[in-house]
This record gives C-alpha cells, sequence and structure tokens, in this order.
C-alpha cells in the first residue's frame, strides 16, 4: 500500500512538472498546444539514449533532454508564431505526429515499438535511487524547482508581458512588445521543462516505448492544465493530485480493463465540457488582483 | 521655438494604400510639427485610422515614405516604431481587461531586465530595482490622470471615461515622443469631455508631440492647434485649426452635402 | 512508374476523402471561426450510423447511408445549438470552445469504442467490391465512387454558395459577421445551416471509409486535424482551396512513398504543411494574412 502511495506521488511530481510547464503556453501565454506528450518523449528519449548509449548519467541526461525538447520546439514555433494561434494548434498537432512517427519508425536509434529497456536508475551524490520511495524525494524536489521556476518567470515583468499578449496581442505590440520573440521564448523554456520530466520519467520506469507519447496523452496533460485551472500557478499541480486519482478510482469500482480506457477518457471529455460550461477557469479560479498595496 | 520654424517631427510623402480593390490611402502628404497638437481629421472612411496603422507599423504601405526625426520608419514591425519613439492607442480601447490598472501601466513601462529571461534568473536585485522604478513612474503617470486610486481593480471595471484616461496613461508610460490618439473623445457625455480635452491637452508638456484622430468638428478647434483634413485617403486642406474649421467648402464635405 | 501511377491514383482517392471532409470544416471554420474539432466525431458517428442502419435495421444499403448522413449532418446541428451556442451565450472564449469541442470529440469517439469495441466494422457493399484495372492501376468501384462524390459535393456546395439565397447569407456572414447582422442576417440560422451542411459532407467521408475498410472510433479525430491542415493549405475562406488542399495532402502522402519508405508518410504531410506556413501562411487561395489582423 505505501509503495503504491509512493507511486502516486511520483507520478504526480513527473505530471505536475509536465501541467506547469504546459500552463506556461496555455494559461499565460495563450497558446494552445497539442504536441507536450512528443516534448514529453523526447525528453525521455534523449535521456534514455544517452545514458545507454554514452553512458552518461542521470543529471547529464537531464541537460540534453531539456536543450533537445528546447530545440524541437523552437523548430515548429518559429513559422506558425507568425500567423494566428489556430495555426499552432494545427502545426502542434504535426509536430505530436512527426514525433511520434520518429519514435516508432527510427528504429535503428529508438528500437521502434519495442523501446528501450534497461535504463539506469539515477545517482545523486553517490546514493542510487532505486525504488519508488526515494523516487518520490526527487520527483518532487523536481517538481519544486519546476514550480519555482514558473514562478519567477510569471511574477515578473516578462510574466506580465506574457500576460499583455495573451489578453490583447495587438496592444502589446503596440506598446513596444516584440510578440513573436517573447512567443518563441516561452515555448522554447515550456519545452525544455517538459522534457525534463520525460528525463525523470525514462530513469524511473526504466523502459520507455512509443505508446506512453501519443496525441492522447498529450490531451490528457493539457486536461490537467485546464480542470486544475489556468490562472493559478498552483492550479496544474492540483489537477494532476486529481486527474491522477480517476484511474485508481476506475480501478476501485471493479470496472473491467477493456471499458477502463474508454472509460476514463469518457470522465475527462465529460469534465471538459462540464467545466467550459461551469467554471472555465478551472478549480482553482481566477486570480482575483485586489490586494490591498 | 515657434512650431513652425522647427522641423516636422513627423513627416509623410506620398504614402498608399489600397485593400481588396479600395484605395484607403492615396499619396497621402503631410507633416506633423514637433510640440503641438495636430489634429486629422475628415469623414467616415477618409483613411485615417489607415494612416494610424501605416506610421505604427500595424500595416505596410503600398508606396511612399513615413520619416519620424528625418529616419524612415515605413516598413518597421510595430513594437520596432515604438522603440523609436512613436506610440498611439486605439479607438476600441485594447486594454488589458483581466489585468489591474496599474499593471496596464506597467506593462508600458520600461523594464527590459525583467522581461530578458537570462537577467530575470541571474540578476535578480538590478531586476527588484528596476522594478520599483518602474512602480513609482506607473503611479505618477496614474496620478497624471487621477486614476491612482483606482490602481488595484481590474481594467475592465473602471467606467468607460476612466478606461479612456487609462489608455492614454498606458501610451504615456512608454515615455514616447510622439503619441498618436485615436478618436480620444469618442463616445463620451458632455461632462467627460469635460476631463478628457484639457488631459489632452497637457500631454503636451514637457515636449510631446500629439496627432489625434477626431470626429467632432467642434471639438477640433478646442483640441488642436493644426490640423489636416484627409478625404478620401488623400490631404485635401492643411492649416490652422480655427481656419479649418470654418471653411464652409470642407465642412460641406465632413457633413457630406 | 506502375507503382507511381497506382499511389497517383490511391493518392487521388485518399484525397477525395480528406476533401470531404475539408470543404465540410473549412466552411464551419470559414464561417464561425470555430475550431470545431467534434467534426470528427461526426465523421465518426456518420459511419457508426451507417453501419447500424444495414446491420441491426436491416435497411437496403441505400437508405442506410441516406438516413445517415441526415443523422450526421443532424447530429452537427445539434453540436452548435447545444454546445456552441449555448457557451457561447455565456460569454465563453474561442478557446473554451475549442477545449469544449475537443472534450465532445474525445468522449464520443470512447462511447463509441465501448459500445462497438475498437474493431474495425464493415459495411457489405456487394457490387462496389469489385475491382476495375485500368492498366497497372488496381481499384475498385468503391473508390471511383469516392472520388466521384468529392467532385459532386464540389460542384454541389460551390453552386449552393453562388446561387441560393441561403448560400449567399452563408458568404456574407463568412466575410463580415457584422455587416451581415446589419442587413438582417440571423447569424444564429446562417451557423445551423452551416454546421448542417458541413456535416452532410463529412458524413459520406465516413461512410466511405466504413465501407472500404471498417469503421473505427478513433479515425475521426485523424481526420479532423488532416481536415484543418488541408483547409490551412487551401487557404482560409476559400472552398476551392479545400478542395484543393484535401486533394493536395492525399497525393503527397501516397506519392510521398514512392521514394520514401511508407511508415514515414505522415511526418512528410507535415513537413510540407509547416514548410507552407513559412513560406506561404496564406495557402493557396486565402486573403493575405497580416501577423497583427486589426
Amino acid at each position: 500500500m505505501a509503495a503504491y502511495l509512493a507511486h502516486y506521488l511520483v507520478m504526480v511530481g513527473i505530471y505536475t512538472i509536465l501541467a506547469l510547464s504546459l500552463n506556461l503556453l496555455i494559461g499565460y501565454a495563450g497558446i494552445f498546444s497539442l504536441a507536450h506528450a512528443a516534448i514529453y518523449g523526447i525528453g525521455a528519449y534523449a535521456s534514455a539514449l544517452v545514458a545507454l548509449k554514452l553512458g552518461l548519467g542521470f543529471w547529464g541526461g537531464l541537460v540534453v533532454a531539456g536543450a533537445v525538447g528546447a530545440f524541437a520546439s523552437a523548430l515548429v514555433a518559429i513559422p506558425s508564431l507568425r500567423v494566428a494561434g489556430d495555426y499552432y494548434i494545427v502545426a502542434s498537432f504535426g509536430l505530436q505526429t512527426v514525433i511520434l512517427t520518429v519514435f516508432i519508425n527510427w528504429t535503428t536509434l529508438t528500437n521502434g515499438h519495442a523501446g528501450l529497456p534497461g535504463i539506469p536508475r539515477p545517482v545523486v551524490f553517490g546514493y542510487v535511487i532505486d525504488n519508488p520511495f526515494k523516487f518520490v524525494g526527487l520527483a518532487l524536489a523536481l517538481a519544486a524547482f519546476t514550480y519555482a521556476v514558473c514562478h519567477r518567470l510569471t511574477h515578473s515583468a516578462f510574466g506580465r508581458t506574457l500576460r499583455a499578449i495573451r489578453d490583447d496581442e495587438i496592444a502589446a505590440l503596440a506598446t513596444g512588445k516584440n510578440v513573436v520573440r517573447v512567443k518563441i521564448l516561452i515555448v522554447t523554456i515550456s519545452s525544455a521543462l517538459g522534457a525534463l520530466a520525460g528525463s525523470l520519467y525514462a530513469h524511473y520506469i526504466t523502459y520507455i516505448n512509443p505508446t506512453s507519447f501519443t496525441l492522447e496523452e498529450s490531451i490528457f496533460i493539457a486536461s490537467l492544465v485546464i480542470l486544475g485551472g489556468t490562472e493559478r500557478l498552483a492550479g496544474p499541480v492540483v489537477g494532476a493530485f486529481i486527474l491522477l486519482a480517476v484511474p485508481e478510482a476506475l480501478k476501485f469500482l471493479a470496472i473491467p480493463d477493456a471499458v477502463a480506457a474508454p472509460m476514463r477518457q469518457i470522465i475527462y471529455g465529460a469534465l471538459l465540457i462540464l467545466f467550459m460550461f461551469v467554471r472555465p477557469e478551472g478549480i482553482l479560479g481566477r486570480l482575483r488582483t485586489r490586494p490591498r498595496a | 521655438m515657434s512650431a513652425a520654424s522647427a522641423p516636422p517631427v513627423l513627416s509623410l510623402r506620398g504614402v498608399s494604400k489600397a485593400f481588396g480593390g479600395i484605395q484607403a490611402v492615396q499619396s497621402c502628404s503631410f507633416d506633423v510639427a514637433p510640440g503641438v497638437i495636430t489634429g486629422l481629421i475628415g469623414p467616415n472612411g477618409a483613411g485615417k485610422t489607415t494612416v494610424f496603422n501605416l506610421i505604427t507599423g500595424f500595416l505596410r504601405a503600398d508606396s511612399g515614405s513615413i520619416r519620424y526625426k528625418g529616419e524612415e520608419i515605413a516598413g518597421l514591425l510595430p513594437h520596432q516604431v515604438e522603440a523609436k519613439g512613436v506610440v498611439r492607442t486605439f479607438q476600441h480601447l485594447r486594454l488589458w481587461g483581466k489585468m489591474s490598472v496599474l499593471d496596464n501601466v506597467l506593462v508600458s513601462c520600461r523594464t527590459p531586465l525583467g522581461e530578458n529571461v537570462l537577467t530575470l534568473f541571474l540578476r535578480p536585485r538590478r531586476v527588484r530595482a528596476e522594478e520599483a522604478a518602474a512602480r513609482e513612474r506607473a503611479f505618477q503617470v496614474l496620478e497624471f490622470f487621477g486614476l491612482a486610486g483606482r490602481a488595484q481593480d481590474l481594467a475592465e471595471d473602471l467606467a468607460y471615461p476612466e478606461q479612456k484616461l487609462l489608455s492614454m496613461a498606458r501610451m504615456l508610460a512608454t515615455e514616447a515622443d510622439v503619441l498618436l490618439l485615436d478618436e480620444p473623445t469618442s463616445g463620451l457625455d458632455t461632462e467627460s469631455l469635460a476631463r478628457i480635452v484639457p488631459m489632452v491637452r497637457k500631454l503636451v508638456q514637457g515636449g510631446k508631440t500629439v496627432l489625434l484622430i477626431e470626429h467632432n468638428m467642434e471639438l477640433i478647434a478646442q483640441l488642436s492647434d493644426e490640423v489636416v483634413f484627409l478625404h478620401q485617403g488623400s490631404v485635401i486642406a492643411r492649416g490652422q485649426a480655427a481656419e479649418i474649421t470654418r471653411d464652409p467648402a470642407l465642412t460641406g464635405i465632413y457633413f457630406g452635402v | 512508374m506502375d507503382l507511381l501511377l497506382q499511389l497517383l491514383a490511391t493518392g487521388l482517392v485518399v484525397g477525395s476523402l480528406y476533401a470531404l471532409c475539408a470543404l465540410g470544416w473549412g466552411l464551419i471554420y470559414g464561417t464561425t471561426l470555430h475550431f470545431h474539432v467534434a467534426h470528427g466525431a461526426v465523421f465518426s458517428l456518420a459511419a457508426y450510423f451507417a453501419y447500424v442502419g444495414q446491420k441491426l435495421l436491416h435497411l437496403p444499403l441505400a437508405l442506410a447511408v441516406i438516413g445517415a448522413i441526415a443523422a450526421a449532418a443532424a447530429a452537427g446541428l445539434l453540436i452548435d445549438l447545444l454546445l456552441y451556442q449555448q457557451l457561447e451565450r455565456r460569454g465563453a472564449l474561442r478557446t473554451s470552445l475549442f477545449i469544449a469541442s475537443l472534450g465532445l470529440l474525445i468522449l464520443i469517439e470512447n462511447v463509441l469504442a465501448i459500445v462497438f469495441t475498437p474493431d474495425p466494422m464493415r459495411l457489405d457493399i456487394g457490387a462496389l467490391d469489385t475491382s476495375l484495372v485500368i492498366g497497372p492501376v488496381f481499384l475498385t468501384y468503391l473508390h471511383v465512387l469516392t472520388v466521384a462524390l468529392a467532385a459532386a459535393g464540389y460542384v454541389a456546395l460551390m453552386w449552393f454558395l453562388k446561387r441560393s439565397r441561403w448560400g449567399q447569407a452563408i458568404r456574407a456572414v463568412s466575410s463580415s459577421p457584422e455587416m451581415a447582422r446589419t442587413v438582417g442576417i440571423d447569424l444564429k440560422r446562417v451557423h445551423l445551416l452551416t454546421y448542417a451542411i458541413g456535416s452532410a459532407l463529412a458524413a459520406p467521408a465516413g461512410i466511405l471509409v466504413a465501407m472500404d475498410v471498417g469503421a473505427e472510433p478513433f479515425r475521426g479525430t485523424r481526420f479532423v486535424l488532416l481536415a484543418s491542415v488541408a483547409v490551412i493549405m487551401g487557404g482560409i475562406g476559400s472552398i476551392p482551396g479545400a478542395m484543393l488542399g484535401g486533394l493536395f495532402l492525399g497525393l503527397l502522402e501516397n506519392v510521398g512513398i514512392w521514394q520514401l519508405p511508407s511508415e514515414w508518410q505522415s511526418a512528410i504531410s507535415f513537413g510540407v504543411f509547416l514548410l507552407f506556413i513559412v513560406l506561404r501562411p496564406r495557402g493557396f487561395f486565402g486573403r493575405r494574412v497580416q501577423s497583427a489582423e486589426l
């Protein structure tokens, strides 16, 4: 039971990083991306490959993952941000599809559907992190790091500029903001962080294959963000805690496996619709700017 | 320094722009003198907002030159034009409704360190100092417009006249030299006009230049020193406000008689 | 060379399917500006309606198909009436509509997966399955029908938009909702009509695929996203563009694998799409896209 809880917390940690980084795009910059699972996957594969083929440890893998994730995202951001938001939805779908295709088909590098087993565990100052309990600390530490980075970014002039761009891009342009450059920056940062989550995942489960990084996964991560609340930094964290409990709750109700997976999706879909009617700002709700100075 | 003798701060020559078969602006040429308020007037559809869009880089001119302090700015992107020193308001305001009044002005203040991701993380002390200075400047600007008491309210919660003032505050905070106001008096009742008109006049304190689009012929004389009359995309008259507004041929065109 | 001809033929068939979806999606997007991903659900629903009609209600194929198209058109209309219009009434942002649309797509597809299982459900198409051999190219009558239907759909839509009063109303709303409102056009009704027509165009595509390889619950997602790619490549707001975009995408996917391994099919299509966005964001026939639309 305790091991199970530890596993749940590790996954919450990983998904918190994914959701926080995606919220930089969806909540703060107003850019809806369907490619976050692909970025997650890029981080996982990059980190796994440098560990397996170059013998680089977890920390090296983390850095490589971040760099590769950032680079991949910039490729799509640059063309699509010059036009309009809806183009980005389609372009991100394109990116997601292309990257997944690479995972599946570049078999010499990724082993395709067979996946990459035997990814080494992280070593922190000589201490090997080899069971879920030890992993909880690492996962939560990285999640806290991500939270701190996002906090600094959003509670600053940069964050203000992001929100201005989200609320009215044209006014932001008129006020001297280089909107395209800011968007490219935030896409890059968001992807670097998302890729970190992938690295963590790879060294935790020690086996990765393409099925973890599909369009459905992208939509799931987006749901965490939307349902938790895009306006508050803690929203995605709440979203992760709650939505990751859904599959467990379903197991409790003894729903047959074949039906469980679509059932989960139906619940997510229904929740998304419900929330758009009842509480579009998510569980945590709106940020009321009324602090008395 | 007399406005007539100083070189123009903004200069358009032969600017043209067509969209979808309609010639919105046709060989438009005029100068804007520094330190005074110039009114851009004309009937609906004369191309006034298009001229603003062309000057500020939201549209690219098909031909012609736009010079700011002698430097060619046609073809620059809007944020580049702003960096040179030309800023505008919008007829539909375009405030950031979900942000506070203070934040709306803070966005316009100069905060390059806080907006640069590297310095944001690596130079926290300097970023903090810059932010404090920006807040002080923002409050000064809000005071100028009488909005300091509403600093923490959401922009969308302000009454319309105050929103108009906020859009001007946002513009003033950028420290740009040339301020383009798109219909600053539209939608206002007489009482609000009494507040706004002197505000617009105050803007030219400290050497700023104002070019404004104004619909109301009666207000033109109150609001501006010089006037440029636009009709069907071209300049058909230029001169002192009082003369232009008394010219029967021009008022005829304006009222479509 | 033979292979290339076969690929061109297959590309034309697949392109026709994409074109039908793109025509419908493009019409809806151009008129309402809704990013209607639930269009993929309508595509899938049409296929299953036809299946239910033939296999469970034992209707003759033609009747099942017509019934399915009508039902799908109704479904599309209801989605606008009960989801988008209701959200808009509550002041929802465009992003909220997109999210709700995505939620509906996921919901419907997974309900279909539970009810019908993820296995492909094939319709009995009798004579349509007969092969047709033209030189080195193998096709079935179904494939020929697909191309014919896409062409017919295009012609019918163009005629409708140019000649009928409702078609002109749709065009007016598409080019400027404010102007359309001022001349007395009822935007809500125009939207409903647009959804009905757009869905009626996607429905045959879903049904044809069900006839060929069987209906599957999750295929709609892929088709609607490809439809949006086709519309962007063709140019937003252009019906001929959507048609051309769909055909082009189908041909690209298939001819692309002439020299390159087939697994890279989608990567090729998206690579070209991204190139389009960089070099010609307005697509084949779209209006010039300003980076700041005022």
